[in-house]
């Protein structure tokens, strides 16, 4: 059997995953999509389509998102899968997935001009969250307290340009007590979960939030098995939110999770979740 | 029965389609997607059995699409078909495993395996941007000078900064292509896109002229129709040099007032035909 990883950079996520095979004693091949072509229809690349399956891990959505629709292509079994990955890479999708399966999310509104997008705001009262369909690490969010500001970001999104700011994606602020939950589900398990804390309203802990342990509680667990099962399944991160009222609402889900800063605070061994999980899928792949 | 047509900017194709649906005494409503608020906890005002898509904008038709599918209203086309159409990698590949014939094409992330893929389909090449429409930011490519200065370009652009290198085979097409437009399961007309230029796009100054359906024109739209799950979809059609045909591109949103000139075909009036089907189909499922 062998186990492909996709990624560009190494970063501390890759290196533990590269520890956690070899661990096991798993063949492994490291594929940079940037060293290789991805032949439409052609023969070449023997090294990826050798492998049982592929754990993608780009930093970015875009080769995330080409890579899997190839792989799938190909017939190898990519974790995540391609409409798992299509689907967390735009809020927008996300957002109408966990809708249409019934899994409890901020309110959400969707204008397509900036004159639109601010009677919705004016609609949905101050402050909102405006936020780009793809990116990560808060990277962007904007949250917006008044008139001023909205049109001034409205303005700045429309200058930006292209595909995806000239998208309004509008979220009604929840206003949490200084923390959120990310809870990670690999398969069909919630394995681990963490609060970010921080004294910002962005508790990404790329922008500083620090994580402690979250214990998964029947609800946490609810909710984040059925966000996952709503996007498909795969190696996933749900972010939620407690609401004053103490209701369990899901913000994004994100299919190349970090994870780096979760292990201590819940002494889950992540890297060996994924390991476990991803020879699981190669394994059924080639039907041992 | 109620139809929705969500477009922005009413030009003579939506004109024609708002009179096959007068003077065929359908209730409709013309839905303007610059001012529509998508609510997506709640339904979608109007209460549409089948909402035509005609935006310009691939996004907005992509988006639009799918929010009115999770709010149980039926597109058309749906957001399966915009997504695959809108899309050339996903096109070439939904081809691809239909087994429909296709230029060689390959995808590349970096500047490096972007000019390996070039040199192994082999000069000339086309360079696509993966989303686009009306022949923007396509180069043909001649040589390694022009592909790296291409490439830098590319990379230089801000926007595209994470999109894939989109690398086909040059066909080398006798001054034309060919442009059919399928709705349902019926090739509706087939031209002709003649250009001195290589981008033969009318919107790019090609002229048309009509092109008999033959079986052969009709089977391999209708295939490659069926391939990305097309309700209304135009297909590019090359003619190689020995004479075979390749599906080039599908286009979800297909222009046809450049196609009335050469055709007799009554086009909205088999569009909205085909979107009164659909929409009987969805009210007897309900039922």
């Amino acid at each position: 059997m062998k186990i492909g990883v996709l990624c560009s950079r190494v970063r501390v996520e890759e290196k533990m995953l590269f520890a956690a095979l070899q661990k096991r004693g798993v063949d492994y091949d490291r594929i940079d999509p940037r060293e290789v072509v991805f032949d439409l229809g052609g023969d070449g690349l023997g090294r990826l389509k050798e492998c049982d399956a592929m754990l993608v891990r780009c930093v970015s959505h875009s080769r995330a998102y080409y890579a899997t629709r190839w792989l799938e292509s190909v017939g190898v079994p990519a974790i995540s899968l391609h409409r798992v990955v299509a689907t967390c890479g735009d809020k927008l999708l996300t957002s109408a997935a966990l809708q249409k399966a019934g899994v409890p999310i901020p309110r959400t509104v969707v204008a397509f001009t900036p004159q639109t997008a601010l009677e919705a705001i004016e609609e949905m009262g101050y402050p909102v969250v405006l936020k780009p369909l793809i990116g990560s690490w808060g990277r962007l969010l904007a949250r917006v307290s008044d008139r001023y500001a909205a049109e001034a970001i409205l303005e700045h999104k429309r200058t930006l340009g292209g595909y995806q700011h000239s998208i309004f994606y509008i979220q009604e602020y929840v206003e949490k007590p200084g923390r959120d939950i990310r809870s990670f589900v690999v398969g069909d398990e919630t394995v681990a979960a963490i609060y970010r804390n921080s004294p910002h309203w962005i508790t990404n802990t790329a922008r500083g939030g620090d994580a402690s342990n979250c214990p998964i509680t029947p609800a946490i667990d609810r909710i984040s098995r059925a966000a996952a099962q709503a996007v498909g399944e795969g190696v996933l991160a749900i972010d939620i939110l407690e609401t004053p009222d103490g209701r369990l609402l899901v913000s994004e889900v994100n299919h190349t999770p970090e994870f780096r800063n979760s292990i201590a605070p819940t002494g889950v061994d992540i890297p060996g979740k994924i390991v476990g999980y991803v020879l699981e899928v190669a394994n059924m792949k080639s039907g041992r | 029965m109620k139809i929705g047509v969500l477009c922005s900017r009413v030009r003579l194709e939506e004109k024609l389609i708002f009179q096959a649906l007068r003077e065929r005494g359908i209730g409709f409503e013309r839905v303007d997607a610059r001012k529509v608020m998508f609510d997506l906890s709640g339904a979608m005002p109007g209460d549409y059995d089948v909402v035509l898509a005609r935006c310009l904008s691939h996004s907005r038709a992509l988006y639009a699409s799918k929010i009115l599918q999770m709010q149980g209203v039926r597109t058309v086309n749906s957001y399966e078909v915009i997504a695959a159409c809108g899309d050339k990698v996903v096109t070439t590949l939904a081809l691809l495993e239909h087994g429909i014939p296709t230029p060689r094409a390959a995808i590349a992330f970096s500047e490096e395996s972007a000019l390996t893929a070039i040199e192994e389909i082999g000069y000339p090449v086309v360079l696509k941007p993966p989303v686009g429409s009306w022949g923007r930011l396509m180069a043909k490519i001649n040589a390694r000078q022009a592909a790296e200065a291409v490439i830098e370009h590319k990379k230089a652009l801000d926007r595209s900064q994470y999109a894939p290198f989109y690398v086909q085979d040059y066909i080398n097409k006798p001054g034309r292509d060919i442009r059919t437009l399928v709705v349902g399961d019926e090739t509706v007309y087939a031209m002709y896109r003649s250009s001195p230029h290589w981008i033969t796009n009318t919107a790019r100054g090609g002229s048309v002229s009509n092109r008999p359906v033959t079986p052969e024109i009709d089977r391999l739209s209708r295939a490659a129709a069926a391939a990305v799950g097309g309700d209304i979809v135009a297909v590019d059609i090359l003619e190689a040099p020995d004479g075979s045909l390749l599906v080039n591109e599908i286009n979800h949103t297909p222009e046809f007032h450049g196609a009335m000139q050469v055709t007799e075909a009554d086009i909205a009036g088999k569009m909205v035909d085909y979107v009164l089907k659909i929409a009987q189909e969805t009210v007897k499922e309900e039922k």
